[in-house]
């Protein structure tokens, strides 16, 4: 079995921080890999190493059988990459931008019109295309720039944190594209994200990464089996005294506890959604009339909760240089 | 190949899109060429001079009479007829006259005899520049004088007649559009290039480009000749416009020849500086700072080339870095060209220097540029 990916003990050090320290991970060819961790983590700096654009303080990474950093060349030609950063030209149309990195890798131009045109057929921006990115919005810029990463058809995409700062109906359409991407075109893809949805609802296996450590790697399934707690049922009832109905709860096998809060029965089950009708069903044999139910499943949250001790951050502040905004050298800045 | 044109084509793409900047870039030098060309007058005007004539002889007439044309003509100074030398000295310290002339009772037989003739010329030397004017108008208008009127053996006896402008036809407005030319040919080469470098660093876009199979070669190469192309055209669109509104038609003065040589001039040039820009800007990631150093790279290297005064006058310090500097041989080339009808002889120096620091710039520019984050 040949990996798409294969990162062996890669630490990359800056001054006084340790952006990723040794990490070790294998993704298969056709798989769609997510890497899952807050900012600050790490994964920029894991993808940037991936790509080319900096060398690790040590450690090995080959990408599609090539050192990453012993064959950049050979490298950039076999990925498409979707950096973290909006990077497309404001000040050109859609269409030009596809041409131009098109030449950049040498695409002869036949071949690249036909691409061009399926491309902006898939991602939707057939119509716009000749239009100035500038018009764009974030949603249809990302897609662009997904189109962009594809347009050598590379075997393997990376997407650093594709749908960042996108309002959920973009973020929607992104998904979409990128699982039909995956099918169409039979790509490996690897992901960076800090959303808990977008790892569940994409990713066959996810990476979770947090201080530039790789703390847990496994199936969404797999890495929620791994995390003790259980999925949550929260039950208010009329005609019947909770008493009863918690004693007839706790007589049920698959039932771990059960507990009344308030004027609400919190039900501790392995399967949630396979015991909330069972329990409907038992409590109206009882007498009951249930009036609220609400299922709390397991999600990636509380797996992220589990191996890190706490919820994902948002926003983590950034130093920015004091002396000219942006404009001071990164070594002196963060 | 084709990704080294495709690099020039964004380029340029993106450059067209924004027809403001191709305007003001071409605006900008012409407006320079007026406001300089009005500020800094080679020729001043106006200067009033008090003249005390005690002589009252048929010399001392000829005298007034001169300096009356010099007031009609060119209207550098401006006569007023002063009976008492004291009154005169007291206007000159006052700042009422720049000058005082005092014609002395015996100048008229003076020259008649032979005898050196001398006149009294007081000039008000906290202003240098009106002083220096004055002193040159008035010698010259008294040597006309002696030419027309007296015989040859009393040649030696004339003060000698320094001449403003060395080549006369070429009047001050003029004289100044080689500098135009470069200093259009410094903004085009600030503006394009390696700015863009700087741009594409700032918005933090540099890292979608050198995800791909570009090499230093041809992001650096492809800037380059897109800049060049830029500038080239921007410089001879300033050219042509500032030449026109100063009177020149270049069209009627310039030979095939000669316009090829102020092309390759205008071509060496902006090679040059905008290799110099690659090294300057190499590393910078903020457009501020490009507009900071900007303002002062144009000042450091226009001034000192010779655009506006003449090399030749500058302290040994500044004469030093005039000659490093590829602004001084642009200027220097442009004027002979346009100017001079000078063909390749006489301004093959200046296409020397200007190829060997176009090269050398350009190979450091290369090296210094860093391709990745
Ligand atoms: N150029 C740099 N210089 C110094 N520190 C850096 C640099 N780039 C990133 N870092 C630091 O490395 C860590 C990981 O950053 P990054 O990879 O961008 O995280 P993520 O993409 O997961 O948000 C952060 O603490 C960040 O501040
Ligand atoms: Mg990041």
């Amino acid at each position: 079995m040949s990996y798409a990916i294969e990162v062996c003990d890669l630490v990359k050090r800056y001054k006084t921080v340790t952006a990723l320290d040794r990490v070790s991970f294998t993704i298969e060819e056709g798989e769609f890999f997510g890497l899952l961790g807050p900012n600050g983590a790490g994964k920029t700096t894991l993808i940037r190493i991936l790509t080319t654009l900096i060398k690790p303080t040590s450690g090995r990474a080959v990408v599609m059988g090539l050192d990453v950093v012993k064959k950049r060349a050979e490298v950039r030609k076999v990925i498409g990459v979707l950096p973290q950063a909006m990077t497309s030209d404001l000040d050109l149309t859609g269409l030009e931008t596809l041409d131009i990195y098109g030449r950049f890798y040498g695409i002869p131009a036949m071949e690249r019109k036909k691409r061009i045109a399926q491309l902006l057929e898939l991602v939707g921006l057939k119509e716009r295309a000749r239009d100035l990115v500038a018009a764009y919005s974030g949603g249809m810029r990302r897609r662009l720039e997904i189109a962009r990463a594809l347009i050598h058809m590379p075997s393997l995409l990376i997407l650093d944190e594709p749908t960042l700062g996108l309002d959920p109906q973009s973020r929607h359409t992104v998904w979409e594209l990128l699982r039909r991407f995956q099918d169409s075109y039979n790509l490996t893809i690897l992901l960076t994200t800090h959303y808990m949805e977008e790892a569940e609802s994409l990713c066959g296996r996810v990476a979770i990464i947090d201080y530039g450590k790789i703390v847990a790697l496994d199936t969404v399934e797999g890495l929620k089996r791994m995390v003790p707690e259980k999925d949550t049922i929260e039950l208010s009832i009329t005609n019947i005294g909770l008493d009863r109905a918690e004693a007839w709860i706790k007589t049920l096998s698959y039932v771990h506890s059960c507990v009344i809060r308030d004027d609400t029965l919190m039900v501790s089950v392995d399967n949630g959604a396979r015991m909330v009708p069972v329990l409907v069903d038992g409590l109206r044999g009882l007498g009951a009339r249930v009036t609220r139910i609400i299922l709390k499943e397991k999600t990636l949250e509380d797996v992220f909760i589990h191996f890190t001790g706490r919820p994902i951050r948002e926003e983590e502040s950034r130093k920015v240089s004091f002396l000219i905004g942006a404009g001071v050298p990164l070594k002196w800045s963060r | 190949m084709i990704r080294f044109l495709a690099v020039v084509e964004r380029d340029l793409r993106k450059f067209l899109r924004n027809p403001l900047v191709i305007l003001v870039s071409i605006v900008m030098p012409v407006v320079y060429l007026v406001i300089l060309g009005n500020s800094l007058q080679g020729e001043l005007r106006n200067i009033t001079v008090a003249v005390v004539d005690m002589d009252r002889g048929p010399f001392a007439d000829r005298v007034i009479e001169r300096l009356y044309a010099l007031q009609a003509g060119p209207g550098t100074i401006m006569l007023v007829r002063v009976a008492d030398q004291g009154k005169a000295m007291e206007g000159l310290k006052s700042g009422r006259f720049k000058g005082v002339l005092i014609i002395p009772t015996d100048f008229s037989r003076d020259i008649m005899r032979g005898k050196n003739p001398e006149l009294g010329l007081f000039l008000d030397n906290a202003e240098t520049v009106s002083a220096d004017t004055l002193r040159m108008a008035i010698t010259g208008a008294i040597g006309e004088i002696e030419r027309d009127f007296l015989p040859v053996r009393t040649r030696t006896s004339i003060p000698s007649v320094r001449e403003v402008n060395l080549y006369k036809k070429v009047d001050y407005d003029q004289s100044l559009i080689p500098g135009v030319v470069i200093m259009a040919i410094f903004l085009g080469t600030m503006t394009t290039g390696a700015f863009n470098l700087v741009m594409d660093r700032f918005l933090g876009i540099e890292e979608s480009y050198f995800l791909t199979p570009l090499t230093r070669y041809d992001i650096v190469m492809g800037l380059m000749v897109s800049g060049l192309i830029v500038t080239t055209v921007l410089a001879l669109f300033v050219l042509f416009a500032s030449s026109l509104i100063s009177g020149i038609y270049l069209w009627k003065v310039l030979t095939l020849h000669g316009f090829v040589l102020l092309t390759v001039i205008i071509v060496l040039s902006t090679l040059g500086l905008l290799g110099l820009m690659f090294i300057i800007m190499g590393r910078i990631n903020h457009p501020r700072i490009v507009g900071v150093l900007g303002g002062f790279l144009n000042v450091i290297f226009f001034f000192p080339s010779g655009a506006i005064y003449p090399v030749e006058s500058f302290p040994w310090w500044l004469k030093g870095f005039a000659i490093v500097n590829p602004e001084t041989y642009s200027v220097h080339a442009l004027r002979a060209i346009l100017f001079k009808g000078a063909d390749i002889e006489a301004v093959k120096g200046d296409i020397l220097f200007l190829s060997v620091f176009a090269v050398v710039a350009l190979l450091i520019g290369i090296l210094v540029f860093k391709r990745g984050l």
